[in-house]
């Protein structure tokens, strides 16, 4: 049975499947504009935590780290409180749209990008700092020195995000609701075909996904290659 | 006065690392910051540099006092620059490493190119302008930084160690290009270093560093002595209190008998180099030259009296009676060479 799922399946990749692609597109828009919205969250953010000494600091990263093991059905719920009809943000209808899940996804991957930020800005020897204050940088040119140093590390960073929320299904299916067209992503595809029983889709999905998830890693292991290299 | 530092204390926690009670240090000369590993001479450059603040005391720099609020600091970083011991280069190219000083300061993009190649020249780097800064060996990328301080004309150039972990050849390099800083561009260079000829080569004055204090024990021309017996004025020293290291006749008058440390200044010792100059009346030691060489526009002769003794003298008075190595020559030690420490 999987033998013929599989060939079924790739059957449908060959012949460029019009849903099939709808469900791939709907997952990747929403992906990457989740990654960025916690990008322009999580970088400036992991940043000041490891630029800056401040009281508290162990204890924030005491709170990111254990964001980091957030179920998404938990953040799925919170968002689904606060964005359904009789939620605080209610009023904007919100509720099974692309939006929804970006915003259960930016709050699932904002730990993850700001923890891997200050791991890699950490990581960064303080001569270049002393260095960059030495030929006379002001804080921000400064801190555009660190950040262009730990570059590699800030982009594995946001790959291991990007690959975080592709593959998540529970805030996808609270907050998105699975609609054809609209709201179906991969993952919530693949569980709902599972459902019918029906595994070529899914199948098919899983192909892409795994196919997703095999280039991301290359990606983030070429790049964290590059910050070993530069280590030595 | 380029430096006036008083009083001057770093702590790092209950440790004092830097008590310095007074030093100045004029502009367009060399200093030398000598001193063993650990006596804080890595944490004076990096204050001179206005990269660390004090836990107590002043630094004043050019006359004014240094106030550590973020604008001030960055406007003094710009006149003082820093090149570490064992310095970073920021990922990119050379010519990118060099550039970023002028870049911070906004310098256009036109002068930016003909002040880096002349850098570049000056450090005998040119032909690596394009290179990967990562791939550059230990004096290359010293050189490198030297050239990435020096592209920004500093009124101050403060070295940590700047031959240190480099091949002969990149030392000599490194020398020139600092002797050429302060001689043609009048940048004040500040630098440490273990070696006693370099700072003999380079700096006009040595500044000793010894458990984060100001020492003048530069072991030159230092000894603890004895004095044994006085004649007429003159007293007779001997070394570490044997009769067999005999310094000999001193004239002094600024030792009681007993035990002393006493450093004899190399440019007021007086070597004869023919029999004829030799007083009469003044006690004088014989001894053997064993070295000489050119530092700071005097002469540095090692001569060996039964212990090497530093002498220096003017080139021209070198000049009128060039003494030899291997000759025997006449050293006579005034009352004003002596000095108790």
């Amino acid at each position: 049975m999987l033998l013929d799922s599989l060939k079924s399946a790739f059957l449908l990749l060959v012949s460029l499947d019009p849903e099939l692609f709808e469900i791939v597109g709907v997952s990747l828009n929403v992906s990457f504009f989740s990654t960025l919205a916690a990008a322009i969250i999580g970088l400036p953010l992991g940043f000041v935590v490891a630029f800056h000494s401040f009281a508290g600091k162990r204890f924030t990263l005491t709170c990111l780290n254990t964001l980091l093991a957030l179920p998404t059905v938990v953040i799925g719920l919170v968002v689904y409180s606060l964005i359904s009809r009789r939620g605080v943000l209610g009023p904007l209808e919100l509720l099974y749209t692309q939006k929804a899940i970006i915003i259960g996804q930016v709050i699932l991957i904002i730990p993850l990008i700001t923890t891997l930020t200050i791991a890699a800005i950490s990581k960064i020897d303080n001569r270049y700092r002393n260095t960059a204050l030495t030929l006379g940088a002001n804080q921000r040119q400064i801190a555009w020195v660190i950040f262009r140093e730990a570059r590699y590390g800030i982009v594995a960073a946001i790959i291991a995000a990007f690959g975080r929320v592709i593959a998540e299904v529970g805030i996808s299916m609270m907050l998105g609701g699975n609609a054809k067209g609209f709201t179906r992503t991969m993952t919530t595809a693949m569980a709902l075909e599972y459902d019918k029983g029906e595994f070529i889709l899914a199948v098919a999905l899983g192909m892409i996904l795994m196919t997703c998830a095999f280039a991301i890693n290359m990606v983030f292991h070429f790049f964290q290659g590059r910050i070993k290299t530069d280590a030595v | 006065m380029l430096y006036e530092l008083s009083t001057l204390k770093k702590k790092f926690g209950d440790r004092v690392v830097l008590d310095i009670s007074s030093l100045s240090l004029e502009a367009r000369k060399v200093y030398a910051l000598i001193g063993p590993n650990g006596a804080g001479k890595t944490t004076l450059l990096n204050h001179l540099a206005f990269l660390d603040q004090p836990t107590a005391g002043e630094i004043r720099f050019q006359n004014e006092a240094v106030a550590y609020d973020q604008r001030n600091l960055v406007q003094l970083r710009r006149q003082v620059v820093l090149v570490d011991q064992t310095p970073i280069l920021f990922s990119g190219s050379v010519w990118k490493n060099v550039e970023f000083g002028l870049r911070v300061r906004g310098v256009p993009r036109k002068d930016r190119a003909i002040r880096i190649s002349t850098a570049l020249e000056r450090v005998g780097m040119s032909g690596f302008a394009g290179a990967d800064s990562h791939g550059l060996s230990g004096g290359e990328v010293k050189r490198v930084a030297l050239a990435r301080a020096l592209v920004l004309e500093p009124e101050v150039l403060l070295c940590d160690e700047p031959t240190a972990n480099v091949d002969q050849q990149n030392q000599e390099v490194i020398l020139k290009i600092l002797e050429h800083a302060n001689s043609m561009q009048n940048t004040s260079v500040i630098f440490s270093t273990h070696y006693l000829s370099q700072s003999r080569r380079l700096a006009h004055q040595t500044v000793l560093l010894q458990n984060g204090a100001l020492s003048f024990d530069s072991n030159e021309n230092t000894f603890d002595v004895v004095i044994t017996q006085e004649r007429a004025g003159y007293k007779c020293l001997c070394l570490d209190n044997t009769e067999n290291q005999r310094l000999g006749e001193v004239e002094t008058s600024r030792l009681e008998k007993g035990s002393a440390r006493i450093r004899l200044i190399p440019s007021r010792i007086i070597l004869h180099v023919s029999e004829d100059s030799r007083p009469n009346n003044i006690p004088s030691h014989t001894g053997t030259v064993r070295k000489i060489a050119i530092e700071n526009n005097a002469v540095r002769i090692i001569v060996d009296v039964g212990i090497e003794l530093s002498v220096v003298m003017s080139i021209p008075r070198y000049r009128e009676q060039p003494p030899l190595v291997g000759q025997q020559v006449g050293v006579e030690i005034p009352d004003k060479a002596v000095i108790v420490v």
